[in-house]
């Protein structure tokens, strides 16, 4: 599905770059200048993580560049299960979060009555609510259901924390996509979900990155729920991970900037491979082919 | 089964799953894997045992080994590190989940705290019985066992001294002709020299998740024979004592011996300007020289316990606790644990692990503590004189349930400490100090 | 199609996003029969949402709701108070200025970073050598980990000799106290919100703005239409429906938003970058006074929960239009 829609799109994308492209050829490098900058400003606390992940920790003999952050992390700490459980916490709930949220955006989009706006109104009402306050519930509530201390505990409330936003987010991109589209489904004899599924979502994959990277973002970063659900080191996120250097009154910064970054790279190398899917055009694109 | 097996299964029933990423698989491993949390019953089983990171990376690796070793009346102890952010809600969704540890150690109050709701097993019995017999007993300081002690009972004992001492810096002190200060107004003298040289003599901050500013303003408060608390355990800001340091304090900080940015500063930042040759004298924690870096960490040495215009000498320190939780599968082997424990815990300190203090003269004494200078110092010239008091001073020796509600971390504290330290602030030592008792006495439970 | 008037892109615009998407409900014209198999299938499309919700959130409201009418502490309820800790809380200086910080902190957050996020969307829409590594590059700081970020801006801003600070004097502006001037702080600690959210407002912004259809914009400049106007005129009544969604979105992230304020500031210097979230954690997890700080959480939520309701009948006035 997702190499058709590429396709589909890609067919429309040169016509527009050439035409957005035309426009402004004279200020490229001005712009180029512009972002440079811009990003480096935006940049140099990032840059500040790097650089001491590479320094030399308080109580180390070496000088200059250095690896041994990520060494001592990498062989006397669980950094590697870490990494593994935060990669599979965020990537199931990543998944379900769309799969959960999808349907319920498009019932958000498309339905129009005093039920659809309720419920838009209680996810809300619910995402309101800060997490302070309920974590010891939660925590007790799930504790009776043997969820705790249990990587599947911690993805069943991260998918309930994105839910709402995801919602919404769905159904924000869905109401870019003209219903046309789904009536000509419709007059085929598709089914409402035959022309949801088929349709709307193949049209929406720029809406479901968005959405999938807000998911993966808060559930990859989230701290006190994964802090207080997950209770054995090897079960620990990266988020928790990190705060094991944290001391009373002191941190081991070098090992906290090393983990920093092993924190960074997924995100990084995630968004490099999607990159060109977010800068393929919208539903416009797909539309000039038919 | 022990935790850390159970922990291992529950990953590999998910990694199994995550192929099919049916929901209802998912459940079913959640729920298959659930309850691997410890257990057992009088005749045997593991008691948790959770503690927190109270020095380097060495100090998890020798503390998992301790209990890693016991073993008695088929109990075995499963080892659980709780990270410092965020503890208290880690102690109380275990003690209201009853998914808590069975011996643990806590932050200065949390004995006390739980034992307020009726979650903590009191140890007299255990002093008084099996530890007056193998001399444990009579192995910790002097006045450690009274320091948790309520009137219930005694809620924990003493596992690390968590002082508050002066420091300074030795090579800027020789550089400038400066002597080691012992009174108030030689120390005043002291930061009027380092003045003139652009360095600060009182050294502290009060930033996120920096408490010591506090610390140091309560220990000069009872450094002048003050604190917080009466005899009757009510809050006591509003006293002469209290009003005569506060507006030393003022002072120091008004007259700029005092970085005007330390209002916020956390505990690296005043690290950082120690490194800087920025402070030369200040309040911070048995281990500073530890958390300094480079050639600073071995300029900086143990100052002497300043005496106060009345008299007095006394600063603050935190008795931290090791207790026992009624949530347990045996109470005999809550107590075979924690005098394992005891019995065991030397290696923490003399492979210098970076905890606090030691509560035990055995472990005090041995070579490989005392023969570091700057602890050697602190137990001769500070804890030795019974120069340390606890939250409680000046009406108690030890810490009690309201101390935790007012004083101990609460935000009030942080503010309070925030506007002290901040110049510009012309609020005088009286008027701060009757705010601040109306706010304790709005804290007290 | 590229021959089309600028009235008529506009009127599409105010439609509301890209190529008339305007999200009608379409059971109510078309055949009866495709209403009810809508009802049906509408439901079990919300079912899964509906059953997490309930799951999540009914016991811990009630469990807090409960807790907010005791004055206990975390593990006894302790006595039952009635609305006392409201009163209390109502009745607190602290509380008021905490509220008045919110909302600064909240406006600058969520338009802030909507400014920021929306700048450089259309930046990046436009041709420029390496694109995808500018985007990816600044959606960083929307990845890191907020404990580090704050150490990270702990270490731009908070002593003298940190790297602002020195520029700042240098450029003969004094000694500035980024983080112990109260109003200074309070700048630092939204400039910082800006930073950390703007990646997710950059995302939205330039994933709707996808959506636009480009023709729009030749017939507006075959109109005449100069920059600025083709901006206000097509593409903000273009992208309108997403900027509402991330203005209600964000309002929600910046008034619940702990970590930022805790990590860099907690509140100081002297309470002057206090929020109500962090207030509510205090209350509860440091001073032990859980009654009254979940009572904060949900005044909190209430005044949240207005604000975004008429922001919300905002995006349905534009879909209506």
């Amino acid at each position: 599905m997702t190499a058709e829609t590429a396709n589909i799109r890609l067919a429309g994308v040169p016509t527009k770059r050439r035409r957005l492209g035309e426009q402004g050829e004279r200020g490229k490098w001005w712009r180029l200048l512009a972002i440079f900058v811009i990003t480096l400003i935006m940049i140099i606390p990032i840059i500040a993580v790097f650089v001491l992940s590479v320094t030399p920790s308080q109580n180390s003999t070496a000088t200059g560049f250095t690896l041994e952050n990520f060494a001592h992390v990498f062989t006397q700490t669980e950094v590697v299960y870490w990494l593994e459980n935060s990669l599979l916490i965020a990537a199931v709930t990543v998944v379900v979060c769309i799969i959960v949220a999808s349907p319920a955006g498009y019932v958000l989009s498309r339905g129009r009555n005093k039920w659809v706006s309720s419920y838009a109104l209680i996810l809300f009402v619910v995402q309101s609510l800060p997490v302070v306050t309920a974590v010891i519930p939660l925590f007790i509530l799930f504790s009776n259901l043997g969820l705790v201390d249990n990587l599947g505990g911690v993805m069943i409330i991260y998918v309930g924390a994105t839910m709402s936003v995801a919602i919404w987010m769905m159904a924000a991109y869905f109401d870019s996509i003209p219903i046309s589209l789904e009536e000509a489904a419709w007059i085929d004899g598709a089914s409402v979900f035959g022309s949801f599924s088929r349709v709307v979502l193949r049209n929406s994959l720029p809406g479901i990155l968005s959405t999938a990277i807000f998911a993966f973002l808060l559930a990859w970063n989230e701290y006190l729920v994964a802090l207080v659900f997950l209770r054995s080191d090897v079960n620990y996120t990266l988020t928790v991970g990190l705060n094991t250097f944290f001391q009373q009154n002191a941190a081991d910064w070098g090992s906290v900037m090393a983990v920093s970054v092993v924190m960074m790279a997924p995100p990084i190398i995630i968004f490099s491979v999607l990159n060109k899917y977010f800068s393929v055009g919208g539903i416009g694109g797909s539309l000039a082919g038919r | 089964m022990t935790q850390q097996s159970g922990a291992a299964f529950t990953r590999r029933a998910f990694i199994g799953a995550a192929g099919g990423i049916a929901a209802t698989t998912l459940l079913a491993a959640c729920t298959r894997t659930g309850g691997s949390t410890g257990g057992g019953n009088a005749s045997g089983g593991v008691l948790k045992f959770w503690n927190m990171p109270w020095g380097t990376p060495a100090f998890l690796t020798e503390d998992k080994k301790i209990i890693a070793g016991f073993k008695k009346g088929g109990f075995t102890a499963s080892y659980q590190q709780i990270q410092w952010a965020n503890f208290t809600t880690q102690f109380a969704t275990g003690a209201s989940s009853n998914t808590g540890p069975a011996v643990s150690s806590g932050g200065g109050t949390t004995s006390v705290l739980y034992a307020h709701d009726g979650k903590i097993q009191y140890m007299d019995d255990l002093i008084n019985g099996a530890w007056t017999t193998n001399g444990l007993k009579d192995d910790f300081l002097p006045g450690m066992l009274d320091a948790l002690k309520t009137t219930e009972g005694t809620t924990g004992v003493p596992y690390n001294l968590d002082v508050r001492p002066a420091w300074y810096n030795k090579k800027l002190f020789t550089q400038y002709g400066l002597q080691i200060p012992t009174t108030w107004d030689e120390y005043k003298t002291v930061c009027a020299t380092l003045k003139t040289k652009g360095i600060y003599g009182f050294g502290v901050g009060s930033g996120a998740g920096n408490n010591i500013g506090f610390h140091a303003i309560t220990g000069f408060m009872i450094n002048n024979g003050g604190g917080w608390f009466d005899s009757n355990q009510k809050p006591a800001a509003d006293t002469a004592a209290n009003e005569e340091a506060l507006d030393f304090v003022l002072e120091l900080v008004r007259q700029g011996y005092s970085d005007p940015a330390s209002s916020t500063y956390t505990n690296q930042n005043v690290y950082t300007q120690w490194q800087n040759h920025k402070i030369a004298y200040g309040i911070d924690t048995a281990g500073m020289a530890a958390n300094v870096t480079g050639a600073v960490s071995s300029e900086v040495a143990v100052a002497d316990p300043l005496t106060s215009p009345s008299g007095n000498k006394g600063f603050l320190y935190f008795p931290n606790p090791m207790m026992m939780w009624n949530n347990t599968p045996s109470k005999t082997a809550n107590q075979d644990l924690i005098t394992y424990y005891y019995q065991n815990m030397a290696p923490l300190w003399t492979q210098k692990t970076g905890i606090g203090l030691p509560p035990l003269k055995s472990i005090a004494n041995d070579p490989t503590v005392s023969g570091d200078p700057n602890n050697q110092k602190i137990i001769q010239d500070w804890v030795t004189p019974g120069i340390f008091k606890t939250w409680g001073a000046p009406g108690n020796s030890g810490v009690f349930f309201n101390v935790a509600n007012t004083v101990d971390g609460t935000q009030p504290t942080y503010t309070f400490a925030q506007q002290v330290l901040t110049p510009s602030n012309r609020q005088t030592a009286k008027q701060m100090l009757t705010a601040f008792q109306t706010t304790l006495e709005g804290l007290m439970k | 199609m590229s021959t089309e008037t600028v009235s008529g892109a506009l009127k599409r615009a105010r439609n509301g996003v890209g190529v008339s998407g305007s999200g009608r409900a379409p059971g109510g014209t078309k055949k009866r029969g495709k209403a009810v198999k809508f009802t049906g299938t509408f439901l079990a499309f919300a079912l899964p949402s509906v059953v997490l919700l309930l799951l999540l959130n009914f016991y811990p409201v009630i469990y807090a709701g409960w807790q907010s009418l005791h004055f206990g502490d975390l593990v006894n309820a302790g006595p039952f108070v009635w609305f006392q800790n409201y009163a209390s809380v109502l009745t607190s200086a602290q509380f008021w200025t905490a509220a008045l910080f919110t909302l600064v902190f909240t406006v600058v957050g969520v338009f802030g970073s909507w400014a920021v996020g929306l700048g450089l969307a259309l930046l990046l829409r436009t041709r420029i050598p390496l694109n995808g590594m500018w985007k990816v590059l600044l959606l960083l700081p929307w990845v890191v980990p907020t404990v580090v970020s704050a150490t990270s801006w702990n270490w731009l801003v908070a002593t003298p000799q940190s790297p602002l600070p020195v520029l700042a004097h240098a450029l003969g502006f004094g000694n500035v106290l980024f983080l112990a001037d109260p109003t200074l702080a309070r700048v630092t600690v939204c400039i910082f919100k800006v930073w950390i959210s703007f990646p997710f407002m950059m995302m939205m912004m330039s994933s709707a703005l996808a959506s636009v259809d480009t023709n729009v914009y030749e017939a507006s400049r075959v109109d005449g239409a100069n920059a600025w106007q083709t901006f206000t005129r097509i593409t903000l009544p273009m992208v309108s429906r997403t900027t509402y969604v991330s203005w209600i979105l964000m309002t929600i992230f910046c008034v619940n938003d702990f970590p930022t304020i805790f990590l860099l500031t907690a509140g100081g210097p002297s309470n002057a970058t206090q929020t109500l979230v962090v207030q509510a954690y205090s209350s509860v997890f440091q001073n032990n006074q859980v009654g009254p700080g979940v009572a904060t959480a949900f005044l909190m939520t209430i005044v949240l929960v207005i604000v975004s309701v008429v922001l919300y009948r905002q995006i349905q006035k534009v879909n209506i239009e």
